[in-house]
This record gives C-alpha cells, sequence and structure tokens, in this order.
C-alpha cells in the first residue's frame, strides 16, 4: 500500500462522467494498492427545497426520493462490477442529504486522502457558478482531490489494467 | 444538466398568444413538437394535465412551473413562455403567471429532472432576473438574461 495514498473515495452522481471517473479509481486504487470506496448521495436537500418552493407536491417529492435510492443502488452495483471486473473489492455507500455536505462528511469520518470526481459540469451562466454542488464538495473536502476528464484514454487505460 | 444544456431559442415563446393555461401549455408544447424535441403531443400535454390537477405548479411572484414525468420522450426536454400580461395559472398568491417554465421527462432520469427543476428554483428566487426575463423581447433576449449576458 502507498503511504501517500490509503484510501480513495469515488463520488458517483448517476452521470456518465462519474462511471468514468469510477474506472480512473479502479485503476489507481489498484496500482497503489490503496483501498477505494463509492459514495452516492441521494440529493434530498434538492427534493425539499423543492417542496418548499412548491414545485414539488409531498407524494411527488416521495415518488423521486424511492426513484433516486433505486439509482443509488444501480449505479453503485454498476461502480462494483467495474470493480470486480478487476478484481477489486469497492466499498459502497449511500447516503442522503445535501451533496457537498455527505461528500465531506464521509471523507472526513473514513479517513479518505483523496476524492475522485467526475469532469464538472460546464458553467453556462453567471447564475450556475455558485451551485455546482460537487464543485462545492471539491472546494470543502480536507483531502486532495482529482477531477477525471478524458474519457477515451481512462478506458484505454481500464482496459490494460490486469 | 443545467437549464441552458437543453434550451434554445426554438423553445421560447415571446410573448406567448395564448391568454389562458390550458392554452400555455399547449403553445410550449407545439414549439418542443416543432423543434423535434417530442414527438407525441397529446401524451406530453395529458401528463402534465394529471400533474396539474394535482395541483397547481403556479407559484408565487409570476412564476409557474408545470412539468410531469412521460414515457412519451425519450430525453429532458424545456420550453419558457413569456406573458407580460399574465396568465392565470391558479398560482398561490393568487397572482397571473408571467414566466412559465416547463419541464417534460422521460420516466428513467429522475435525478436530471430534479436537478433542472432544483435550478429554476434557483433563479426564481432573483427577482431582477425575473424581472428582466418578463421584459425580455425575443427568445434570443431570454437566452441572453440566462447567460447573464445582459
Amino acid at each position: 500500500m502507498s503511504d501517500i495514498i490509503r484510501h480513495i473515495l469515488v463520488y458517483i452522481d448517476g452521470t456518465e462522467h462519474a462511471v468514468t471517473a469510477a474506472h480512473y479509481a479502479v485503476c489507481l486504487a489498484k496500482t497503489l494498492h490503496a483501498d477505494l470506496s463509492a459514495l452516492f448521495v441521494v440529493n434530498t436537500q434538492a427534493l425539499g427545497t423543492l417542496v418548499k418552493s412548491r414545485i414539488f407536491l409531498e407524494d411527488e417529492e416521495m415518488e423521486y426520493r424511492n426513484e433516486l435510492n433505486a439509482d443509488a443502488e444501480r449505479y453503485l452495483h454498476h461502480v462494483k462490477t467495474i470493480g470486480q471486473a478487476k478484481s477489486m473489492d469497492i466499498r459502497l455507500i449511500s447516503e442522503s442529504g445535501s451533496v457537498s455536505g455527505e461528500i465531506k462528511k464521509c471523507v472526513k469520518e473514513n479517513n479518505i486522502d483523496l476524492l475522485i470526481i467526475g469532469e464538472l459540469s460546464r458553467i453556462q451562466s453567471r447564475h450556475d457558478q455558485f451551485y455546482d454542488e460537487t464543485e462545492r464538495a471539491m472546494r470543502s473536502v480536507p483531502c486532495s482531490v482529482l477531477i477525471v476528464k478524458d474519457e477515451d484514454r481512462v478506458w484505454e487505460m481500464y482496459d490494460r489494467l490486469l | 444538466m443545467s437549464l441552458l444544456d437543453i434550451l434554445t431559442k426554438d423553445d421560447i415563446a415571446v410573448p406567448l398568444l395564448s391568454r389562458d393555461k390550458n392554452g400555455a401549455i399547449k403553445e410550449l408544447i407545439k414549439l418542443l413538437k416543432n423543434s423535434g424535441k417530442i414527438a407525441d403531443e397529446e401524451s406530453v400535454y395529458d401528463a402534465i394535465m394529471t400533474r396539474e390537477d394535482k395541483g397547481s405548479t403556479g407559484l408565487e411572484k409570476g412564476i409557474a412551473v408545470p412539468h410531469a414525468k412521460t414515457a412519451a420522450v425519450n430525453k429532458i426536454a424545456a420550453a419558457i413562455g413569456i406573458s407580460p400580461d399574465g396568465i392565470e395559472f391558479g398560482s398561490i398568491d393568487g397572482n397571473p403567471s408571467k414566466l412559465i417554465f416547463l419541464i417534460i421527462a422521460p420516466p428513467a432520469q429522475s435525478g436530471a429532472h430534479i436537478a433542472l427543476l432544483s435550478e429554476i428554483a434557483r433563479l426564481t428566487r432573483y427577482q431582477t432576473l425575473c424581472d428582466e426575463l418578463v421584459e425580455a423581447k425575443s427568445a434570443e433576449n431570454v437566452l441572453a438574461i440566462l447567460h447573464g449576458e445582459e
């Protein structure tokens, strides 16, 4: 095990970028003999905001919450198989709440020394730049952060990994 | 996913020609049909109205966010309608809706659907932005305001 990086956390948010990040995390964890955990956060804070602003009804919130929980299970299972294909055991963590808050909490509680995230979404407007939850997590976690880019190269690297 | 990732000038009605809620919703769905983002207008209209029947999405301060999930679409689509005179939408505060954001999503994209609705909830907290949108003179103008260019 590397002394520099012992425990890696990859954040999974149901996007293709996050799946690419998971492939990269498997490559890096295996190469460094580091432990690897994957976190999915069901964004119940956003659901709460939608109810509060009256965009969602209470039963609508419940329906979406159930769907997001199912998404969490499905994506984390997919990440597990990405690890298993390379004989890498990944610890799966599902939480709910505020995305940035839960990532930060997970990093602290599990002594994570590297957070891996997928490519951040493009900032389209001046209003967007204050509200990207993953970017907020990136800025607030106490560990180093790696943003995975170049999907083709990551896939190639993963395919070559023994 | 951001609203500006999926919104084009063809999805924006400035001003809305309709004077009532049903007409405005139909007009926005028509825009999405014309831009090739949806195929079955009727199914989308039914999905939106089924949701409206449970409770109006007319919010405060002249904002309405009619939305629904339906298998009639493959991708999330959004349309915006501006009605400077306002449309009776059965809103919480009783005021007519001047800014209508219509969102339609396939059932399997709850995460992206919530992200989009959350973005609209955030945007509509900026009163100045909403005022600028209501005063917009064209679809291009609306896009520029959302981009923060005006």
